[in-house]
């Protein structure tokens, strides 16, 4: 039954998923490809070899895709509308990371990688606060 | 006009009190019925991009599949076969015996390709309107476009 609580702060989640959700969540993976995508960037400006230079902007493509990829999984599967009301930056940061993904695989600007890696910080800063390094990995034992 | 009983300004303040009672009553009643009929929710993932975006909030309504199955093209809310209390947001792109296909409009949805298809029965809401963000409110149009429920 619908009420204005629920209108304001929907409380049931409808899935569009694109997989199945293990449980296991880390903004490392992102932040590790978009360090990738940094280094890849320095090479690439220090090289004058034009095969080594086409192999960095292919791999670095890559690894942005995979950002956009670690920060969708992230998005949707670990943050919940909860997360929201402690973080209202929470979609505005996730949307402004991804398409920061996007200028990244399309740009040969190291600083646009390393805005990129700010903005992944943010992001795990958030998982940090939310207690997800000890719900979304594997303790040791 | 003649009366043998005259009219009291009470019996009117009773009356009209009354009548605003009967009123209230009839419209909470209507309005409980269509509220019931209602529900808010909130969109997470991307396999209906570019129809549904992470983070939309849409009203959802469970009265249409009272009266009728659902349509090829129509985005509804289905449990997850693999984790019944999960909910999918997805489209029909087909309908069978009993059963309803789903597809996200994602090329990189999982959906009935991957968990088979879903009884008709458990299909009970339908996405019917957009309320957030609002630049991009309004109702939630059936696709018209064929879908090829087997292949991609």
């Amino acid at each position: 039954m619908l009420n204005i609580r629920r209108l304001i702060h929907p409380t049931r989640v409808v899935h569009a998923h694109c997989d199945l959700p293990c449980g296991i969540y880390d903004p490392d993976q992102a932040r590790i490809e978009a360090e990738s995508c940094v280094r890849i960037l320095e090479k690439y400006a220090d090289s004058d070899d034009p095969h080594f230079k086409a192999r960095c902007i292919h791999i670095k493509e890559e690894r942005a895709d995979l950002v956009i990829d670690h920060l969708d999984c992230l998005w949707h599967d670990y943050f919940k509308p909860n997360h929201k009301e402690q973080f209202p930056d929470l979609h505005d940061t996730f949307w402004m990371a991804s398409k920061q993904a996007s200028t990244v695989k399309g740009s040969l600007d190291v600083e646009e990688a390393r805005k990129l890696l700010t903005m992944i910080n943010r992001i795990g800063e958030m998982w940090t606060a939310t207690g997800g390094p000890e719900k979304t990995r594997i303790q040791p034992q | 006009m003649t009366s043998s009983v005259p009219i009291r300004p009470g019996w009117l303040v009773a009356g009209g009190i009354g009548a605003a009672v009967a009123a209230a009553t009839a419209v909470g009643f209507a309005g409980w019925r269509i509220l019931r009929h209602l529900d808010a929710v909130e969109v997470t993932g991307r396999s209906m991009v570019p129809t549904l975006e992470p983070g939309d909030r849409l009203l959802v309504e469970t009265w249409t599949y009272r009266r009728r199955p659902p349509v090829v093209g129509e985005v509804v809310v289905a449990p997850d076969p693999r984790e019944p209390t999960r909910e999918l947001v997805k489209r029909v792109a087909a309908m069978g015996e009993g059963k309803v296909t789903l597809r996200g409009d994602s090329a990189k949805s999982t959906d009935s390709r991957r968990f088979g298809s879903v009884p008709v029965a458990k299909v009970r809401a339908r996405a019917a309107f957009r309320y957030w963000p609002p630049q991009r409110a309004g109702l939630i149009p059936p696709s018209s476009v064929e879908m090829d429920p087997l292949t991609d």
